[in-house]
C-alpha cells in the first residue's frame, strides 16, 4: 500500500513539473510562433502577386461562395488593379490538408502558387513546394488553361509516383481560380 | 578516457542502426533524401542528449517500477520543448523538420538509451553516450538516405543550393517508396557484417556480434537462459 502510494506521489511529481515546463515554454512562444506565422502568410501574399503600391495584405475583397467566405487580397498599382491573391485549401492530399496561396495578376493569367502548409510524404508528395511542380502553374492563362494533371486529361504535369498529391493542389487551384473568375467584377472593381 | 570511449562505441561498434538495429520508424519513414536524414538525426540527436542529462540525474529518485512512463514523459516533455522553441524561434528550420520532430518521441533509440545507459552511469558518461548515439544515429541515416536519393531521385540535393547529379541514369523511384527502405537498410546491414567478418578474418578471429546485442544475454524471455 505504502508503495503504491510513493509510486502514485513520484509519477504526480514528475507530470506536475513537466505540465507547468511545458505551460512555461507554451507562454513564452505562443506570440513569437503567431507572428511567424502572420509573417510567413504575408510574405507568401507578396510572392504570387504582381509589383504594386499598397499593402495588399489590409486590401482585402470577401465573397461568399456556396456558404464558404474566400479572402481575395487584392494589388494596386497607382490605384488601378493589379492582381488577386488567395488562399485555397484541399482535403484531398495524401497526408492531410494541403493549403497554398495562388496569385493571379490583371491580364487574367495566374502569377504564381506558393505552398503555405502541407504534410504530405517526404521525398515525394513534399515535392509540391518544389520549383518545377509549383512553376508550372505561374504564366499560364485562367480560361485557356485545363486544370487538372495531365493524368486526368489536364495541362499540369504531376510528380511521378505523387499523383495524389498533384491532383489535390491542381484541385485546390482550380477551386479558387472558379470563384474569381464568377466573381471578377467584384474583385477587380471596374 | 571512458569518455570517449562512451561516445566512439556509438559511431561503429554500437551504431544504433547497423549494429543496434534501434529507431528502425523513422529511420525507414525518413530518409528519403539526404537532407531529411540529416533534419532527423540533428533533432534526435538534441533530444538524446537532453533526455540523457535528465534521466541520469534523477537515476536514483525515479522507482524502477515506474520508470518508463517517466522516461516516456521527459523525453514527450523535451519534444514539444523543442517543437515549441524552434516553431517560434527557428521558424525556417521548423518548416523543413516540422514533420520529424512528433516522430522522435516513438523513438525507440532515445527510450532505449535512457533504459540501458543513462538510468544506470552517472551524468557525464551519459552525455558521451547521448553525443555518440546520436552522431552514430545520424551518420547511418545520412548512409540510408544517401544510397536512397541516389539510387531512386538520381540526384543528391542539400538545402536546395547543393546538388549533385548521376548523369545518364534513370531514377529507380522504388527506392524512395518505403519498399526500398528495407532494401537498402538490409544491404547495408549485410555490406557491414561483411566487412567486420573480413576484418576479423585478417586478424585471424572469428567474427561474432557483441554478445550484450543480441538475445544470448537477455534475460526477458527464456531463450535468454
Amino acid at each position: 500500500m505504502m508503495e503504491s502510494l510513493r509510486l502514485v506521489v513520484v509519477l504526480t511529481i514528475i507530470c506536475s513539473v513537466a505540465g507547468a515546463l511545458l505551460a512555461v515554454v507554451h507562454d513564452v512562444t505562443a506570440d513569437p510562433i503567431a507572428s511567424a506565422g502572420t509573417k510567413e502568410k504575408g510574405d507568401a501574399i507578396m510572392q504570387v502577386l504582381p509589383p504594386c503600391d499598397n499593402n495588399p495584405g489590409e486590401d482585402l475583397v470577401k465573397v461568399d461562395a456556396d456558404g464558404t467566405a474566400w479572402t481575395f487580397y487584392v494589388a494596386r498599382k497607382e490605384g488601378r488593379f493589379a492582381g488577386a491573391a488567395f488562399e485555397s485549401v484541399s482535403a484531398q492530399g495524401y497526408g492531410g490538408d494541403i493549403a497554398i496561396m495562388v496569385g493571379v495578376n490583371a491580364e487574367g493569367t495566374v502569377q504564381g502558387v506558393q505552398v503555405l502548409a502541407h504534410k504530405e510524404t517526404p521525398g515525394l508528395g513534399a515535392w509540391i513546394s518544389g520549383d518545377k511542380f509549383r512553376g508550372q502553374f505561374a504564366g499560364r492563362s485562367i480560361a485557356d488553361t485545363k486544370w487538372a494533371v495531365t493524368k486526368d486529361g489536364g495541362n499540369i504535369d504531376q510528380i511521378t509516383a505523387a499523383t495524389i498529391s498533384s491532383r489535390a493542389v491542381t484541385e485546390a487551384v482550380k477551386a479558387g481560380l472558379d470563384i474569381f473568375t464568377a466573381n471578377t467584377s467584384a474583385i477587380t472593381g471596374n | 578516457m571512458a569518455f570517449y570511449k562512451e561516445l566512439a562505441k556509438g559511431l561503429w561498434k554500437e551504431n544504433p542502426i547497423f549494429r543496434l538495429v534501434l529507431g528502425m520508424c523513422p529511420a525507414l519513414a525518413v530518409t528519403t533524401s539526404v537532407e531529411n536524414s540529416l533534419g532527423m538525426g540533428m533533432a534526435a540527436t538534441f533530444v538524446l542528449i537532453c533526455s540523457n542529462i535528465v534521466i541520469s540525474i534523477f537515476r536514483n529518485l525515479i522507482p524502477a517500477k515506474v520508470r518508463i512512463p517517466c522516461f516516456i514523459v521527459v523525453i514527450a516533455t523535451f519534444v514539444t520543448i523543442v517543437d515549441l522553441l524552434m516553431n517560434g524561434f527557428a521558424h525556417e528550420l521548423h518548416n523543413s523538420l516540422g514533420l520529424f520532430i512528433p516522430l522522435i518521441v516513438v523513438n525507440c533509440i532515445i527510450l532505449g538509451r535512457a533504459e540501458a545507459f543513462a538510468s544506470r552511469h552517472p551524468l557525464w558518461l551519459s552525455i558521451a553516450d547521448g553525443i555518440g548515439m546520436g552522431i552514430g544515429f545520424t551518420l547511418g541515416l545520412t548512409v540510408l538516405g544517401a544510397t536512397r536519393e541516389i539510387l531512386g531521385a538520381g540526384s543528391i540535393t542539400v538545402w536546395g543550393d547543393l546538388k549533385w547529379t548521376v548523369a545518364g541514369y534513370e531514377p529507380m523511384i522504388l527506392m524512395i517508396l518505403a519498399p526500398g527502405g528495407f532494401i537498402a537498410l538490409g544491404c547495408l546491414l549485410g555490406g557491414m557484417n561483411h566487412l567486420q567478418a573480413i576484418a576479423a578474418k585478417r586478424k585471424g578471429t572469428i567474427f561474432t556480434p557483441p554478445a550484450h546485442l543480441d538475445c544470448r544475454s537477455c534475460v526477458m524471455c527464456k531463450f535468454g537462459k
